[in-house]
This record gives structure tokens, C-alpha cells and sequence, in this order.
């Protein structure tokens, strides 16, 4: 009888065991928001490694960036995305600017000038990373820049999208768009639901590779 | 004299220079591009309409959007300054290029493009001066702002055609109508024209352009059914799509000769109903639901629609068969070393007691199949992406599996028996006689069958999966009874019964001799681990095995003492075995190596949904093959057909693009290609013939001349 209840043990862990093993699948179809955004481990323009789980607790941006593209130099020209950068700071948020350009294409940064750049146009990210082989890009599904993600404190995915609602290059476009970014980041910072979490991500095409 | 000469500029002044009424503006020329604002008109004549268009000289590689960019990119803007009381509409825009880049989709001009608009003008003008300011994106691997002014004067007068309405009645090839369709659209976005002049003939390819971003995934692929009366197009909804907002936008039709039309077309879901797969839709992509029949003669696997028209009564044949057929299939052979064993005892007892096994047997498999089936659903109905053989995309589970089958094959080998410890109790349980020992061999049999997607098994799940529960469970069942109803047969058919051989010293034999496809078994799974986790998961694996292997022998040495050795022989096992669960522990959590590329041999290509909208849209014959390591129909199809001579050559010959989708470890573009081809598993071979046709589905048993027909189908 005692043989008999732990062959029955083991057979209900067995089925428990092939059902669990569909758990550790994978995210359907890239990024959801209310799913937990994919984790990640990058490199920095510090040459320090960064993983998003380690980020939990606090609001996390990233932010789709390459510095020649001209919906790139809309927000930077203007010190708009600077402005949002420090404002989010002030919040709290941990701030990621992405360089998925592979080399040779535009957008292309290594460390060096990646903090030049910062530097630069006193941008104000927490971390630059620097992902050529488009690792964090393919990821996400990244597809433009300024491409705009924020994640919440438990790693949920809360927003993905445009920077604001006008796709332009013109910056006088900027006052009457709805800034989405800000938006987004200033309700998930506050624990409040986010307006418009999926809105049209506007910019030039991440330079992947091939 | 002086006044004479002050008079001749006066004079002229006064009769003023000619005024030139140019149709066409002054070029705006920049570094990739030649603009210009051009009259249809040769004259406005007051009160009536006529248009302008702004038009587009591109250089060669560079292009510039649609209304709707697609994922990245943006449409041009033109801001004219008419005169008072004229009015100008909204652009018609001809219908664009669907122009991968990257990952991404665009809908994009190319070449010359003309962006058309009416203008009308007031019923007492004099004079029609016009001003406009454009801006363009324009792009090629880079993306450049552009911008122009531009300047045009028409003359008054009667209306009649400038030299430019050429450009003007090129452009209309491409402004798309108002459909003559009737235009529906499913929960799961399937789009579908119905009309009574559709047909294979009429509707050869079709394609659809959203006139708005984010109710549909760009890039995905849209796949086309045609019937008479009507054809749809499977579209992939995106994260925003909600069936009832109407969707609208253009589909662009080629017919069989290559002439083209395209169509405005809206369509939102019909009110009301929910279907089985309805609730599904929002949160992951689903099949469509039930259609009707698709036409006898087209061999392409239809599409989402088809597995679901099968009918019930059809669905449970095809599933009992596919069960049936699983018998044969490679990776259940290792089973039947335990099953022979447990038939071979059996051929000693008495009827009754044969059959009451043969039914515990059945009943170990019914209830295994019935677990997968609730756990599939109820994954399913939560979104998340589980395909028919799912357990084997994970190393740990490979693992454990390897586990298993070395200390069953160590039972079988004399090392221990049965009775002491758990380590072994899969092989102990089997090998077990009576009918706990033959439920647990039917369990067993099912969780090592199931990457093994038999023909019909894969269409049938796939159909049964979107409908009702009940039909998924009655589907699931009838497979296990397939899978089992040889054993059953055997049981019951006493004359089948006497033809097995009495018992004897050749069973202690044969028990030994079936260690080895045990063993055989877990070499295979070693290498699939090997595919999965790389030289690291193997080295883990293996030493897993030698702890195995201790604990067996441990338990074995001790079995026949009694007391203190015993209790000591069986905690030392425990703990070699805790050993060996640590390890499959450091293998589920051990960081993946970069997914291996199954061997890839010349002219294959790995498998994306870019690379084959591009070969598609070039319009190269493509062969998709869908393959995972731990699937050994594919591999044997692998090996003997599609390594051939006779089919490389034949692909070479046809300039035949070769695409490798590799599922070992559950890519979910893989999945939704699985999905929309009506199948939950691999392997999968779809043929793209040329120019751009229907798809067509190879059976899961290729052979080498099944594939050369296809091909030969095409013509050159």
C-alpha cells in the first residue's frame, strides 16, 4: 500500500512536471503590455554589466536611440528628451537609452563616443547601452527610433510606443502633439494606469544588421 | 528727346510682360529627389473641379510613404495656398509597395509617384495663382527630411488636358475603388471578399495595406485562401486589434494574367457572438473559426479555416488513426521494450487477467493523453504558446527523460529490481506486472510519443484545439485509443493471444537484450540535449547519469540484506539521486547558449518572416521546412529526402530558396507559422511556388519524389 501511494505521487509529478515544463516559454509574440517585460543583460558605455531584473523596484525607460536620425535630432535639438531624461530622474526612474545600430550603420556608438555624446548634448540617461549585434532590439521588437518602452516597479511591461503622438521632424510639431512618453512615465510613476499604453512608435528603422 | 526715351520703358511697363502660364511648377531638386506640383487642366474654367498632383522623381533605392508608413517612416505633407473661395481635397493616394526593412514593414513608393488631389475652384475667379509647401520623408538605408516650395499660375479658361494628364491617368491605375465586395472580418483578423466573380482565376494573389497603424502586425505574412465566391486573407491582428472598430484599408488583386485592381475596402466583425475562439483573440492569436469547405482540389493546406471544417466525426477518426500510427513512429520503439517485457509475462496468466491489463494499459494512456489535453486548453486558454510537444523544448525535461530511461534500462540489465526506492520507479513501474504495471507503461508511452506528430495527428489537435472542450478531450482520447488499441487487440483476441510464445529462460534474455534500446534512447536524448544546452548540458546530463547509475547499483547491492544495510544502501541511493536532481536543477536554470543552428548545409537559409515576404516578393519558389532537434521524423525526413541528389539538384534547377525554421527551443514567429498552416507541431513542409501562388502542405512523411512533384508542377 505505502509502495503503491508513492507510485501514485510520482505519476501525478510527472504529469505536474510536463505541464510545469511549458511554463519557462517564452513571451508570445515579443512584448505585451500587463506581461512581464523580457529580461536582458547589457553592457553599458562603462563597460558595466546591467541586467533588468536587477532593476526591480523601480520604473525603468528604454529609450531607442541613433544620433543621425532626424526624429532623434528633433527631440535632442529641441532638449526635450533631455528635459523628460532629468524630469524622470527626479522620479526615480532608471533611465536606459539603447544604441541597437549594428557597426558601419547610422546610430553606430562605441563606449567612447556613445559618452561623448552624452556628454555632448548633456543628455542624462542612467545607462547608454550599447547593443550592436541588436541583441535587446530583436527583443523588444524595436523598430524605430525614438522607440519609447516603460516598465514598472514589478517588471511589467506599462507602455510601448512613440515619444508623442505627431510623427515629425519638425519640433514646433512637438508643442501640439500629446507627449505619450511623459505621459506614460509620469502615471506609472504615480501607480496610476497609463493612458494610451500601445501608440504608434514613429522615427527612422533601427539600423540591425543585414 | 528725353522724354522719349523715358516713354519706351513706360510703354513696355505699361503693356506689361507677357504673363507665362506654366502646368507644371518649377522643380524643387534635392540630393535624392525631383518635385514637382503639376496640373491636370490645361485651364480652369470657374465653378468646375480639376486636379493637381505633387509629383515624385525618386532616386534609384530611395522611397517615400504611404498615408499609412507602415511600422516606421512618414507619409508626405502639402499645405497649398489657393485662391479665395477654392477648395482642395484630401489626397488620393495610389496604392503603395510593401517594402520590408529589416524586421520591419513599410508601405512605400518607389521610382515616380503621383500623390493626386481635386481642387475646386469658385465661380468667379479671374485668376488662380498657387502656392505650396511640401515635406517628405525620404529614405533609402538613411532617412532625410526634404521639403520644396512651389509656384504655379493657371490660366482661365475652357478645361482640357495638360500635357501632364498622362501622369495623372497612370496615377489612377493604382488609386484604389470602392470594393464591389462584400467585406467581413473574424474575431482572430481574417479579412474576406465575398463576390460572385471570384474565383482561382480572378483572385490569384491578394494582398492588404491597413489604412491605419496598429490593428494589424505589418510584417507578418497574409495568407490567401480562394474559393468560388469568395476569398480571405489571414492577417495577424496586433496588440490594439479590436474586431469591432472596422478595419479599413486597400487589397490589391492580381489575377491569373497578372492584371491588377485595388480596392477600398472596410469591414468590422459581425455583433454579437462570441465563438469558441473569440474570447482567445485579444489576448493571443488564434485560429479562425469555422468556415466553409475549401475546394476539393487545391492540395495548400487552407489555412486557419480548414482544420476546424473537418467535422467532428472526421476529427476522432483522423486523431484514432494518427494514434494508431504513432506505433510505428521512431521515438515510441524505446516503449515497446517495456512493452514486449510486460507482454511476453503476460502470455503465462490467464485471459481475464491479460485483459484487465490490456485495459489498465489502455487506462494509463487515455488518462496521460487526457492530462496533455486539459493542460494544453488550459495553457492555451491563458495565451501562452504551447505546440504539440512542448515537454521536449525543455533541457530539464530532456534531461530527466534521459534520466529515466538509463536507470529503466539498468532495471532491465539485473542491476536492481523493483521494490527498493523510487530511483527507477518509471522502469520499476512499467516493468511492474499486474495493472499498476501496465497503466504506468501506457503513461509512459504517451509523454515519449508526443513530439512525434504523426500525419493527421497535427491537423486533428490543431482543429480540436479550436473547438469546443469537449471535442479537444473526445480527440485527445481517440488518439491514446489509437495508441493503445494494438495492445488492446492483442489482450482481447485470445487466438492473437496463443500465438505468443510460452514463458521461459529466454525472458530473463530478452529482458537484458531490451536494456539496449533504452540506452539507445537515452543517447538520443544526450544529443538533443547537446542541441539545446551545448557541451556544457551534455557534460551535465551525463554526470546526472553516473549518479543515476550509483544510486541503481546501491540500491541493488543492499536489496537483499535486510536491517541497518539495507536503510543505509537506500539513503546513499537518495542522496545520489538528490545529486542528480540537483543537476537537472543547474540545467533548467543554467543560462542557454546562443540557439544552435542545427547543422546548416549549403543553401539553406534560417527561417524569418522578412526573408520570406522578400524571396516571395521577388517571386522565387520557396521551400519551408520546420524542423527541431528532438523531432527524429524530421530528422529521417532530413536524412533520406530532402538530402537526396535527385531533390537538391531539382531545387538548384528551380531556383528553389531553402528556409530552415528551427523549433527546438520554441520560437514564437515558428509557432504562429505552425498555426497558421493548421498544425501545433513539427515537422512542417510548405512550398511556395513561384509568383507568389497559394502555398502548398507536404505531407509529414516526405519522400523525395513526393517533393520533385510539387515542383514539377510549376512548370519552368
Amino acid at each position: 500500500m505505502q509502495s503503491l501511494r508513492r507510485h501514485l505521487v510520482l505519476a501525478a509529478l510527472s504529469l505536474a512536471s510536463t505541464s510545469l515544463a511549458t511554463l519557462p516559454s517564452l513571451a508570445a509574440d515579443g512584448p505585451r503590455i500587463g506581461q512581464p517585460a523580457p529580461d536582458f543583460t547589457g553592457t553599458d558605455s562603462n563597460g558595466a554589466q546591467l541586467r533588468l531584473a536587477d532593476l526591480k523596484g523601480k520604473v525603468v525607460v528604454l529609450e531607442w536611440t541613433n544620433d543621425g536620425c532626424p526624429y532623434v535630432g528633433k527631440w535632442y535639438s529641441s532638449g526635450a528628451m533631455q528635459q523628460l531624461q532629468r524630469d524622470a530622474a527626479s522620479l526615480g526612474v532608471v533611465w536606459l537609452s539603447i544604441a541597437s545600430s549594428a557597426p558601419g550603420e547610422q546610430g553606430y556608438v562605441d563606449a567612447k563616443k556613445a559618452n561623448d555624446d552624452t556628454a555632448s548634448r548633456h543628455a542624462a540617461p542612467a545607462h547608454v547601452l550599447l547593443d550592436p549585434q541588436g541583441v535587446i532590439g530583436h527583443l523588444y521588437r524595436a523598430e524605430t527610433t525614438p522607440h519609447i518602452f516603460v516598465i514598472k516597479p514589478d517588471g511589467t511591461l506599462a507602455y510601448m510606443g512613440g515619444a508623442d503622438s505627431i510623427a515629425s521632424t519638425r519640433i514646433s510639431d512637438m508643442q501640439k502633439a500629446e507627449p505619450y512618453a511623459r505621459e506614460a512615465i509620469e502615471a506609472v510613476s504615480a501607480g496610476k494606469p497609463v493612458a494610451h499604453p500601445v501608440t504608434h512608435p514613429y522615427g527612422c528603422t533601427v539600423k540591425y544588421s543585414s | 528727346m528725353m522724354l522719349r526715351l523715358l516713354s519706351l520703358p513706360l510703354l513696355l511697363a505699361l503693356l506689361g510682360a507677357p504673363v507665362a502660364h506654366a502646368l507644371e511648377s518649377p522643380p524643387v531638386k534635392t540630393p535624392h529627389a525631383e518635385v514637382t506640383l503639376v496640373s491636370e487642366t490645361s485651364a480652369v474654367a470657374p465653378g468646375s473641379s480639376f486636379r493637381l498632383g505633387l509629383r515624385f522623381r525618386l532616386a534609384k533605392g530611395w522611397h517615400i510613404y504611404w498615408i499609412n508608413p507602415g511600422d516606421a517612416g512618414e507619409p508626405p505633407h502639402l499645405d497649398l495656398t489657393l485662391p479665395q473661395g477654392a477648395t482642395a481635397s484630401p489626397i488620393a493616394w495610389p496604392t503603395p509597395q510593401r517594402i520590408p526593412e529589416g524586421p520591419v514593414m513599410t508601405y512605400s513608393y518607389v521610382g515616380e509617384v503621383l500623390l493626386p488631389l481635386t481642387v475646386t475652384a469658385p465661380a468667379d475667379v479671374s485668376a488662380f495663382p498657387i502656392t505650396a509647401k511640401a515635406s517628405w520623408l525620404i529614405c533609402e538605408k538613411i532617412c532625410v527630411p526634404e521639403e520644396g516650395a512651389f509656384k504655379l499660375d493657371l490660366p482661365i479658361g475652357a478645361a482640357g488636358s495638360s500635357p501632364e494628364a498622362r501622369i495623372f491617368a497612370a496615377a489612377d491605375q493604382r488609386i484604389p475603388t470602392p470594393s464591389p465586395y462584400a467585406a467581413s472580418l473574424s474575431p482572430g483578423a481574417a479579412l474576406t471578399l465575398s463576390g460572385a466573380d471570384i474565383s482561382q482565376a480572378s483572385v490569384h494573389d491578394a494582398v492588404f495595406f491597413p489604412g491605419t497603424w496598429g490593428a494589424i502586425e505589418d510584417a507578418a505574412p497574409q495568407t490567401l485562401t480562394v474559393e468560388d465566391g469568395k476569398f480571405t486573407l489571414a492577417l495577424k491582428p496586433a496588440q490594439s486589434f479590436d474586431a469591432k472598430v472596422a478595419l479599413s484599408g486597400v487589397v490589391a488583386i492580381t489575377d491569373a494574367k497578372g492584371a491588377q485592381r485595388f480596392l477600398a475596402v472596410s469591414a468590422k466583425a459581425e455583433g454579437g457572438a462570441a465563438d469558441a475562439a473569440g474570447a482567445a483573440a485579444k489576448s493571443a492569436p488564434v485560429l479562425a473559426p469555422v468556415g466553409s469547405a475549401p475546394t476539393a482540389k487545391s492540395l495548400a493546406a487552407p489555412g486557419p479555416a480548414a482544420p476546424a471544417d473537418i467535422g467532428v466525426a472526421a476529427m476522432l477518426l483522423f486523431a484514432f488513426l494518427g494514434g494508431l500510427i504513432l506505433n510505428l513512429m521512431p521515438c515510441v520503439f524505446p516503449i515497446l521494450a517495456i512493452k514486449a517485457v510486460a507482454v511476453a509475462k503476460l502470455a503465462g496468466n490467464e485471459r481475464g487477467a491479460m485483459r484487465a491489463e490490456a485495459a489498465a494499459y489502455t487506462g494509463g494512456v487515455l488518462v496521460a493523453f487526457a492530462g496533455l489535453g486539459v493542460a494544453l486548453m488550459a495553457f492555451r486558454a491563458a495565451g501562452s504558446i504551447a505546440g504539440w510537444g512542448f515537454q521536449f523544448q525543455s533541457p530539464t525535461f530532456v534531461a530527466a527523460l534521459a534520466f529515466l530511461f538509463v536507470a529503466v534500462g539498468l532495471n532491465l540489465s539485473g542491476v536492481f529490481e523493483i521494490g527498493g526506492g523510487f530511483v527507477g520507479a518509471g522502469g520499476g513501474l512499467a516493468d511492474r506486472g499486474g495493472r499498476l504495471g501496465s497503466f504506468f507503461t501506457g503513461f509512459l508511452a504517451v509523454l515519449v510519443a508526443t513530439p512525434c506528430t504523426a500525419p493527421f495527428m497535427g491537423a486533428a489537435i490543431a482543429a480540436a484545439l479550436s473547438s469546443t472542450p469537449i471535442v479537444t478531450l473526445g480527440v485527445f482520447l481517440a488518439l491514446g485509443l489509437g495508441l493503445a488499441a494494438p495492445y488492446l487487440l492483442i489482450a482481447l483476441t485470445p487466438g492473437l493471444a496463443r500465438l505468443l510464445p510460452k514463458p521461459g529462460p529466454w525472458m530473463a534474455i530478452l529482458k537484458q537484450v531490451l536494456a539496449f534500446p533504452m540506452y539507445g534512447a537515452a543517447a538520443w536524448l544526450i544529443w538533443v540535449i547537446s542541441q539545446q544546452a551545448g557541451p556544457d548540458g551534455v557534460l551535465a546530463t551525463v554526470s546526472g547519469i553516473v549518479l543515476v547509475g550509483l544510486a541503481a547499483w546501491l540500491v541493488g547491492v543492499t536489496q537483499m540484506r535486510e536491517g541497518r544495510a539495507r536503510t543505509l544502501g537506500r539513503g546513499a541511493a537518495a542522496l545520489a539521486t538528490l545529486g542528480a536532481l540537483a543537476i537537472l536543477y543547474g540545467v533548467a536554470t543554467a543560462p542557454l547558449p546562443p540557439a544552435a543552428a542545427l547543422a546548416a548545409t549549403e543553401g539553406e537559409s534560417p527561417f524569418s518572416t522578412t526573408r520570406l515576404a522578400a524571396l516571395r516578393a521577388e517571386g522565387r519558389p520557396v521551400f519551408v521546412n520546420m524542423t527541431a532537434a528532438w523531432c527524429v521524423t524530421c530528422l529521417v525526413n532530413e536524412r533520406i529526402a530532402l538530402s537526396s541528389d535527385a531533390v537538391r539538384n531539382a531545387f538548384t534547377l528551380r531556383n528553389v530558396a531553402y528556409l530552415k525554421g528551427d523549433w527546438t527551443r520554441a520560437d514564437p514567429a515558428i509557432t504562429d507559422f505552425l498555426r497558421e498552416h493548421g498544425r501545433d507541431g513539427v515537422p512542417l513542409y510548405v512550398l511556395y511556388p513561384p509568383k507568389g501562388e497559394a502555398p502548398i502542405v507536404l505531407p509529414q512523411v516526405l519522400t523525395a519524389s513526393v517533393i520533385i512533384e510539387e515542383l514539377d508542377r510549376f512548370g519552368s
